[in-house]
């Protein structure tokens, strides 16, 4: 068995995103409920969670941003950068909560306390541009954890996986003129899907033309088109690239349950994939890999795709 | 929707008693395939395209260059010799759609943008209108589309813009197709959001009936089994 950390904190509740918004506190007490009802707590590893400090958040982000971020929040302004982006007067603390919880998980696994970490945050992070917050993301959580394993820790590549049902426009801007961050995202198409970007025809731009990979799924598809796709495009690239470290946008979104998205993934599948991504992580990445949340809307399906996630990560 | 919002205003010319190589020079450099040729006070003569170019040089100049002699013997001939003189032309004040089906009708590259008094003022090329109709479509723009099928009759359009706008939603755009299946349109919104799920459910709600995009594709893509028709004799 591996020792698997987890990230929770209370305060990720407190972030409040208002009426008719999918993206809420309840989402973590349902992960937190499966992973408890399934008697897995016990084994996992508690991760602590601080705010993160602004020099890791300005290593992706924009002083000036954080600081516009920080004010809105403080202002009581309901709304920042897009309609989408819904908040209250602690989301821009809980966002850095998340961080600072996410680079705790990212310190752990690099210093061999654990071999892994799933971290069940609040707000998501994919979306996030540099100085810009979009669909329901603030801080891009898994672009910060990237920086900080390079400069913090030396690591010459990091590789990214994207399974939300969503393109993690955010990550892929951040890092698509970088060799160093391979981003590979599988999403619904973005003719069809939001945010309308993630094309198979994006690879990167200058030094880092070929280290971004998309595999756009079409509407109605599943598990098979998945499956083909992820043997195609990700193993190879992953094999090739070898990261030393991989990190998981984790949104459980492309469920066929979800109404987020037309796509329609088993819950089976994400055991699957997520066996297979654990097996990139184990032949390239001696085993280091942290998952971090995304989305995932479906407050039904969450307990158990959350308890399957970590049984996967506990299983190696 | 005007010419003048679209064009490119910065437009890279060329006086008509230039060399060839000089106008073959310059659309390598800028990376465009149409020069409009200009007198004194930008006044349009002509345009010459990297076809007439191409039409113009020997095959060998753009495989391996020329040898001295031959390069020397076609130093002489001038842009005037080998541009087109009868211009399409449109001016400031067109629209898009009017540069759309010029576009389509003459068959050109691109359209020199004059004013009354035949100055040059930009050009409007096919990438132009490209770059027009991706904003027209909103698609560089972070959204979702959704496609939603409604009875072929008057006002359906207006419920389905002021349900979605109640919800705080904004459009990057609307399009219709009048005719989908028998009495029924299709209306495809590109919403600029993420939260899509609370929109269909209140469209449903509504009674509307949500199409699924890929039932159409599929119905478009070559059935596979069916043996391709033989021609016929």
């Amino acid at each position: 068995m591996k020792r698997t950390g987890f990230l929770f904190d209370e305060r990720y509740l407190l972030h409040k995103t208002g009426p008719y918004h999918p993206e809420v506190p309840e989402r973590l007490t349902a992960i937190l409920e499966g992973i408890t009802q399934g008697g897995l707590i016990e084994k996992l590893v508690p991760i602590p969670a601080a705010p993160a400090d602004l020099l890791w958040i300005t290593s992706v982000h924009t002083a000036e941003y954080v600081k516009r971020f920080d004010a809105a929040c403080r202002s009581g302004k309901q709304m920042f950068d897009s309609p989408d982006n819904q908040m209250c007067a602690q989301t821009y603390e809980t966002a850095l909560l998340a961080v600072g919880g996410i680079l705790e998980a990212c310190r752990q696994v690099m210093e061999g306390r654990l071999d892994n970490a799933f971290c069940a945050v609040r707000p998501p992070g994919h979306h996030a541009e540099v100085s810009r917050a979009m669909g329901f993301c603030y801080f891009n959580n898994v672009a910060i954890a990237a920086r900080y394993l390079q400069k913090q820790f030396g690591l010459a590549r990091v590789g990214i996986v994207d399974f939300d049902v969503h393109h993690g426009n955010g990550t892929q801007h951040i890092f698509e003129d970088d060799p160093t961050v391979y981003y590979y995202s599988i999403h619904q198409h973005p003719s069809f899907a939001y945010p309308g970007t993630g094309r198979e025809f994006e690879y990167g731009r200058g030094d880092g033309y070929g280290y971004t990979k998309n595999s756009p799924v079409l509407p109605g598809q599943g598990d098979e088109d998945y499956q083909r796709l992820l043997e195609r495009d990700l193993f190879p690239a992953f094999a090739e690239f070898r990261p030393e470290a991989i990190i998981v946008s984790a949104g459980f979104d492309g469920h066929r349950d979800d109404d987020m998205s037309d796509t329609k993934l088993s819950t089976e599948f994400y055991t699957w994939m997520m066996r297979q991504i654990m097996h990139l992580a184990n032949t390239h990445s001696s085993g280091r890999l942290v998952s971090v949340l995304e989305g995932g809307y479906c407050l039904q399906r969450l307990p158990e795709l959350a308890r399957h996630h970590v049984e996967t990560l506990l299983d190696g | 929707m005007f010419v003048s919002r679209s064009m490119t205003r910065r437009v890279v010319t060329i006086g008509p008693d230039a060399s060839i190589f000089e106008a073959q020079e310059l659309m390598v450099q800028n990376r465009v395939r149409h020069i409009p040729v200009v007198e004194e006070g930008d006044k349009l003569v002509g345009i010459v395209s990297d076809r007439d170019l191409r039409s113009a040089l020997p095959f060998r100049y753009f495989r391996e260059g020329l040898d001295p002699g031959e390069k020397a013997k076609l130093q002489s001939l001038c842009v005037k010799d080998i541009m087109t003189r009868k211009v399409f032309t449109i001016s400031p004040g067109y629209t898009i759609q009017d540069a759309l089906l010029m576009i389509q009708n003459s068959k050109v590259g691109a359209l020199p943008v004059v004013d009354e008094d035949g100055r040059l003022k930009g050009i409007l090329s096919v990438r132009d209108l490209l770059r027009a109709f991706i904003n027209v479509l909103g698609i560089g723009q972070p959204g979702t589309l959704l496609c939603i099928l409604v009875d072929e009759k008057v006002g359906q359009l207006k419920k389905i813009v002021d349900a979605i706008t109640e919800m705080g939603v904004s459009f990057g755009s609307v399009l219709v197709a009048r005719y989908w299946e028998e009495d029924k349109r299709a209306v495809f919104p590109y919403l600029l959001t993420q939260n899509v799920a609370h929109v269909k459910k209140r469209l449903k709600e509504l009674g509307y009936t949500l199409l699924d995009p890929m039932q159409w594709y599929l119905d478009q893509l070559p059935q596979a089994d069916e043996p391709p028709e033989k021609p016929k004799t």
